[in-house]
């Protein structure tokens, strides 16, 4: 991976083709720019971790990339398609999943409802006017479940799940989706050291097949996922490059004061 | 497996209670006087009208407080036609002899302003057609308007609440052409292929009764579908739903709808069992007594918000004829709700499904 600083901001080189392109975006909260003209190129396939201090932009980053907010300036395309205010409903048919910090499912509804509700591909009333729902989970439903080791969970209803459950439950009904993109706001966040393992050991196996953009606190679970890094701060891109480059390079230092408090950022 | 079973039982015990209750309501007019049918076919209206509110708010949590804009306008769709069809109201009805210009034309193009309008419902079923329509692009306008701007949760209630009385009012305000204050209430009985539906005979009561069947079986095979799937999502949680590529928007605006033609259809029905349409179907009072029914009853529960529906309003007609608790019925009914709300939030059906849940825990417990 090549790493070129061209007056301050860095650039790295695509692999291939760019799945996700951010143009200049930009959005200010009452005149506020929480996210200040980003360019990013996300490759197909690839995983992307991007990192930052509280504040620094990365959610509000997500939240423009999923629809949820809507940008002041920029623009986003989806390979040759421009995604940008589009709404969430027709982002998330166009191919971006997104799992959200606190855990967002339907509480009162099974496990495996959770899954059938995200796994229909089939989105417009009419066309559902006379779907029956079956009983039992299908394969496809199966596999998800039991990648995310919700296997034994499918008929319990999602609010007895513990935390890191419905962290999980999140993540399966996103890969239930098959987007192309699939947007993760700090899948960690909360779980024990085992659940960390798995989720980073999970994140390998998604990329490649799935493009994966990360937003992770923990520098230690960064490591273990290691590809390439992206660091906001004040709401722009700082840096791009791998966990050493990112860890030497200079501006990073210099806007964390030092290695030692990026690995709490 | 054994979780399996105890679904079954709960299925079962929902299935003897659909049957049961149909069974009671299909031999009740053999045991009831003329007016007890007619008060009981009224009662089963009211039972259609909670089936609507279970739709909308039970699945999908709209909480309309609009309902008796629609159940009013069902009602006085019918009744328009049924007061062409009364041989006292030809050629044009008498509401408009007593509000037109003195040298007016006696004829329904031009009696009164606006008169034409009722032109088309000297066709019965014109009048049968527009009940369920009229009602539901009402709410599809009023629906369109606030689904697209995201308005949910109480605002939704305000809305539709200002809705029901800007209804209210232009039926009032516009005599000549709705019968104002008093409403329509010289109507021949409905004549559909030579037979005629006597509003204290059993032939209304059946006529409503298998529509309310109809409209549970109906309401049952949508909202155990796929719909009926999403709507419950959308109801724990709309972004989510629409980070999964739902347009959120048209499946509350479909079922608002929906609920909408239920409420027109119920209002027709008032209309053959009562014998009159009048603005007091749209007061605020009403409307927000429909989901008192329905909340009794347990708003996430069909059976549940007809049963609600029969038994308020029953225990309300007992107390109506006792001189102590005639008065204070409303203070009742308003203490009810506090109740339902606090203590029984799922109403009586959520006891019911509680009862089979406690009886299946243990079990599933062991069983995992």
């Amino acid at each position: 991976m090549l790493m070129t600083a061209i007056d301050g901001k860095q650039v790295v080189q695509p692999l291939s083709p760019p799945i996700l392109r951010t143009r200049n975006l930009t959005v200010r909260f009452d005149e506020f720019p929480a996210v200040h003209g980003v360019n990013l190129d996300v490759a197909d396939g690839e995983l992307r971790v991007v990192i930052g201090a509280n504040g620094a932009g990365k959610s509000t980053l997500l939240d423009l990339l999923c629809g949820k907010t809507l940008p002041s300036e920029g623009e986003v395309w989806l390979r040759d398609e421009n995604i940008t205010s589009i709404g969430e409903a027709a982002i998330a048919r166009s191919g971006i999943g997104r799992k959200f910090q606190t855990p967002t499912v339907f509480k009162e509804m099974t496990v495996l409802e959770n899954l059938q509700v995200a796994s229909n591909r089939r989105v417009r009333v009419f066309e559902n006017l006379f779907q029956r729902i079956s009983a039992r989970a299908n394969d496809k439903e199966v596999a998800v479940a039991e990648r995310t080791g919700l296997l034994d969970s499918l008929n319990r209803k999602a609010s007895e799940l513990s935390h890191g459950q419905l962290q999980w439950l999140e993540l399966a009904m996103v890969l239930s989706q098959e987007p192309k993109i699939i947007l993760l706001d700090e899948p960690a966040a909360g779980m024990t050291a085992a659940e960390t393992d798995k989720t980073a050991g999970l994140l390998l196996d998604l990329a490649g097949d799935h493009t994966v953009l990360v937003i992770e606190h923990d520098m230690a679970f960064v490591r273990q996922i290691c590809r390439t890094i992206t660091v906001m701060h004040q709401g722009s891109v700082l840096a791009e490059g791998t966990a050493e480059e990112i860890e030497h390079n200079p501006a990073v230092i210099e806007a964390y004061l030092g290695s030692a408090t990026l690995s709490h950022a | 497996m054994r979780m399996m079973e105890e679904r079954m039982t709960y299925r079962t015990a929902s299935l003897v209670a659909y049957v049961a209750f149909f069974a009671l309501l299909m031999v009740l007019p053999f045991f009831l006087n003329s007016f007890w049918t007619n008060r009981m076919a009224t009662y089963l209206v009211y039972s259609i009208c909670a089936l609507g509110i279970s739709m909308s708010w039970g699945y999908a949590g709209i909480l309309s407080l609009g309902q008796g804009l629609f159940f009013g306008m069902g009602a006085y769709m019918l009744a328009m036609s049924l007061t062409l069809a009364d041989p006292g109201n030809n050629p044009v009805p008498e509401l408009m002899l007593l509000n037109m210009e003195p040298d007016a034309v006696r004829d329904l193009c031009c009696v009164t302003t606006g008169s034409f309008l009722w032109i088309p419902f000297r066709w019965v079923i014109v009048g049968i057609l527009a009940g369920i329509l009229v009602p539901c692009i009402l709410a599809a306008v009023i629906g369109y308007v606030m689904f697209k701007r995201r308005t949910t949760g109480v605002y939704v209630s305000i809305i539709t609440l200002a809705f029901a009385l800007i209804g209210q009012l232009l039926i009032i305000n516009n005599q000549p052409l709705t019968g104002g204050f008093n409403g329509l209430a010289s109507l021949a009985s409905l004549e559909i292929f030579g037979f005629e539906f006597d509003p204290y005979g059993p032939s209304i009561y059946y006529l409503v009764t298998l529509t309310l069947l109809a409209v549970i079986l109906l309401a049952r095979y949508l909202l155990s579908g796929r719909v009926g799937q999403v709507l419950k999502a959308i109801r724990e949680d709309e972004a989510r739903a629409r980070y999964l590529g739902y347009d959120v928007e048209n499946y509350k605006l479909f079922i608002f709808c929906v609920s909408a033609g239920v409420a027109g259809l119920a209002g027709m029905l008032f209309t053959l069992t009562s014998e009159f349409a009048a603005p007091s179907l749209m007061a605020t009072s009403f409307s927000i007594s429909m989901v008192i029914w329905a909340a009794t009853g347990g708003r996430a529960s069909l059976l549940g918000a007809c049963i609600g529906a029969l038994l308020v309003n029953f225990i309300g007609s007992l107390a109506s004829e006792s001189a102590t608790f005639q008065p204070v019925w409303p203070i009742i009914l308003g203490g009810l709700f506090v109740f339902v709300v606090l203590v029984m939030p799922n109403g009586i059906a959520g006891i019911f499904k509680d009862f089979f849940d406690r009886r299946s825990a243990p079990r599933t417990v062991e069983g995992r």
